[in-house]
């Protein structure tokens, strides 16, 4: 790629880039801000109670342990909202304890020399606390809000989980997309921007140190002192202006949503098939209804898209009938397609107050595939016709499918099968391993452009065990009595597209690597929908 | 005047005493140089002045009024103390130290301004070149110089001076003992002064009072005690240490 290139494609994405920094120093602020205002007394309170210190500081360092992912997930649940609050509650947990930390380390520091003789010459406890032992622990201070700032602009990058956005939001569609040009588009900005966190709040340490105050009035010292103190506050600064100014053209929703409900906030999850259809859909309503589309893309994993729908967050998502099925309504698996999407269109109507549309098409399930050329040697076709060597082949499977009933735990029953080593991948990795033989199995998306592309072949299902796996649109009934067209717009999707076109439109943006909004458009066009 | 009344300290539930049974009075005006050597209860009795420490037994009087009748803050206020390791606030500068009790006290600026260079110039160290340096910067006679000026600053009738000059170096120390008798001559305290060295003791206390193990061995003049000492403890200590040039 050349630099032209590049450039160019930084570009084009600046003013998200924009906003997608906005938000991530928004993040990373606000939670760091509310730490200090809660790590900070309690800091002092533990040092005053000493019986609370091990309780207390056992649960914040506990709450530091938790997974980032685990932690998101489980707020999720708590608050039964997607979005900002639950991304800043999690960031703020963890801001907490190097700050407690270091505010209760830095006050038992002070040596009981100088405590002494503040009591002594007639302070007052309070005034021992906020004239000696505050002014002389806050360096210690500074450093654990220090390592807070900068440990949070890493892990608000997990915030765009659970669309709260972000610099986040690149790397998730980058991974989704096994795209590394968008995956660098938010890592390395989230890089520059821990480094500028860092160094600003370490340049107000610096000038906090005591030798630094006998710098003479008017040296370059002290000058520099003055702009270090001033660094941290420029930073909030930009933050602020950064927010406020960023592109409005993404996010529209905030103003029209008090006047009307004309918006319709579309999610999906986190892989390139869910963002093809979820543009699909929000593009055909751009141009068929005067509604505005959010877009929440990008959720990570079902549940939270489900949650999102049930809770109201969003409207609208893709779903597939095998796993609204099993993984939502936990029920057995049903082979039959039609009698699948009954069971759970009415099962949705019923529990959840959401509508299934007519399917897409295709039918999305999982394939157990291998190298074409292993095929042709061991005359496999058939699941069943991988038998007794199952033992000698490794598989590479999402982790998602190595646990569930209607993927690998299921698969041994049904066929006896038994691998001999079994790997967890991410989706998109699984068919680079396949192909370059890291792996001699997976468990391939029936409708994922690499299998055609890698020259892979998956194995028939001849016991019917994987269930059908059609999307459609599921939309909120709410929203379906408000705006009753909505209905009839999606409806054209209809059967539109089936596995071998999923395929070529999965592959146009995987492999090729093209802007999912630019296929989604011409194959509209192509289809004669515009 | 500072008066105690048979106090005793115990820190460990009465196994043993820091301070036993102890006795004495300081009058008005006057020096009392608490003498004796490391653990002989020195520091814990001066501290018990000022009720840092609370003492087991007894009664502590000071300006005839027993310090448990007062607000150990406001107490404290009224006494200058001077501590063993200087305690200066390192974060402070020299100014700020100085001029911490009036300002706890409520003294408005300019007073407080006054008052500071004042008492830099009176210890040695003119304001305009150290009011507005750190601790740190200052040597270690210097620092302590600030921690006199410091227990001066809210003019208190009483001084407790922690073995002042105990780390610093010959010179130096001569330097600021010479200081303090005109110092001493000039304001008209009421000092309790604790060290453990014999030749400060006579050269500064009006009246000495040897410590040893928590007991007083004898009170009185630096005549009293070098013609008749009390017990055999406050003979040796002089047959063995007496310099010809104290006689």
């Amino acid at each position: 790629m050349s630099l032209d290139a590049l450039v160019a494609y930084v570009v084009e994405r600046l003013p998200e880039l924009w906003l997608r920094t906005g938000e991530h120093l928004m993040l990373t602020g606000c939670s760091t801000l509310g730490a200090m205002f809660i790590g900070i007394p309690v800091g002092i309170l533990l040092f005053r109670t000493t019986w609370l210190r091990g309780p207390l500081m056992g649960v914040i360092g506990i709450l530091q342990t938790i997974p980032s992912l685990a932690m998101l997930v489980f707020l999720l649940a708590l608050l039964k909202k997607i979005g900002v609050l639950p991304a800043l509650i999690a960031l703020t947990l963890y801001a907490l304890l190097p700050i407690a930390r270091n505010t209760l380390t830095g006050l038992e520091e002070v040596s009981a020399e100088v405590m002494e003789a503040a009591e002594g010459i007639g302070m007052q406890e309070y005034q021992q606390l906020m004239m000696v032992r505050i002014p002389l622990a806050a360096p210690m201070i500074v450093a654990g809000i220090r390592t807070a700032a900068v440990v949070g602009v890493g892990i608000a990058t997990l915030s765009a989980f659970i669309g709260a956005g972000g610099l986040g939001q690149f790397i998730n569609r980058g991974l989704a997309l096994a795209n590394i040009k968008l995956i660098l588009l938010g890592a390395i900005p989230a890089a520059l921007l821990a480094l500028a966190v860092d160094f600003s709040i370490g340049a107000f340490e610096w000038g906090l140190r005591p030798e630094r105050k006998r710098d003479k009035k008017g040296s370059v010292q002290s000058l520099m002192r003055r702009l270090a103190f001033m660094l941290p506050v420029v930073l909030v600064l930009i933050s602020i202006i950064t927010y406020l100014t960023k592109p409005g053209w993404i996010s529209k929703s905030a103003t029209q949503l008090k006047t009307g409900h004309r918006i319709i906030r579309i999610a999906t999850k986190n892989f390139t098939e869910q963002l093809i259809l979820g543009e699909m859909m929000a593009q055909l309503i751009e141009t068929k209804t005067d509604l505005i589309v959010e877009r929440r893309f990008n959720l990570g994993g079902t549940m939270i898209c489900h949650g999102a729908l049930v809770n109201g967050e969003i409207d609208l998502y893709a779903e597939y009938t095998g796993t609204g099925l099993t993984a939502i309504l936990k029920h057995p698996v049903i082979s039959d397609p039609e009698e699948a999407l009954n069971h759970v269109t009415k099962a949705y109507h019923e529990r959840f107050d959401a509508q299934w549309l007519k399917p897409f098409g295709f039918n999305n399930t999982y394939a157990i595939t291998v190298r074409e050329a292993d095929a042709k040697k061991n005359k496999w076709n058939r699941i069943s016709d991988l038998g007794n060597t199952a033992i000698e082949l490794r598989a590479g499977f999402t982790a998602e499918f190595a646990e569930r009933p209607d993927g690998y735990p299921g698969l041994r029953q049904i066929y006896g099968l038994r691998f001999g080593e079994v790997r967890d991948f991410d989706a998109a990795l699984m068919y680079e391993a396949v192909a370059k033989g890291q792996v001699d199995v997976i468990c391939a998306f029936a409708t994922d452009g690499r299998i055609a592309a890698y020259n892979l072949k998956p194995l028939k299902d001849d016991r019917n065990f994987f269930p059908p796996y059609h999307a459609a649109p599921v939309i909120r009934e709410e929203i379906l009595k408000t705006h009753p067209k909505l209905g009839d717009v999606l409806s054209l999707f209809g059967g539109l597209i089936d596995n071998a076109t999923m395929q070529r439109l999965n592959f146009e943006v995987d492999g090729k690597k093209r802007r999912t909004s630019e296929v989604v458009e011409e194959f509209l066009k192509a289809k004669g929908i515009f | 005047m500072i008066k105690l009344t048979r106090v005793s300290k115990t820190f460990d539930g009465g196994r043993s005493y820091a301070v036993k049974d102890l006795s004495l009075s300081v009058d008005r005006g006057k020096t009392l140089v608490l003498l004796g050597s490391s653990g002989c209860g020195k520091t814990t009795t001066l501290k018990m002045i000022n009720r840092l420490i609370k003492p087991t037994k007894g009664i502590i009087e000071v300006g005839g009024k027993d310090v448990t009748d007062h607000n150990p803050v406001d107490l404290r206020r009224q006494i200058g103390y001077v501590f063993q390791g200087i305690g200066l606030f390192p974060h402070m500068t020299i100014k700020q130290n100085v001029e911490i009790v009036p300002r706890l006290l409520g003294w408005p600026t300019h007073s407080r301004r006054e008052r500071m260079q004042e008492l830099l110039n009176l210890v040695g160290l003119p304001a305009e070149s150290f009011a507005e340096r750190f601790p740190d910067e200052l040597s270690g006679g210097q620092q302590q110089r600030v921690g006199v000026a410091r227990a001066l600053a809210a003019n208190p009738a009483y001084l407790l001076m922690d073995e002042p000059f105990g780390a610093l170096d010959a010179l130096t120390r001569e330097a600021l003992q010479q200081q303090l008798l005109t110092l001493k001559n000039q304001l008209k305290k009421t000092i309790v002064f604790v060290t453990h060295d014999l030749h400060e003791a006579l050269l500064i206390g009006d009246r000495i009072a040897i410590l040893h193990e928590g007991n007083l061995e004898q009170i009185g003049t630096k005549k009293d005690i070098l013609d008749t000492p009390a017990t055999k403890f406050v003979q040796d200590l002089f047959t063995i240490k007496r310099p010809d040039t104290l006689t």
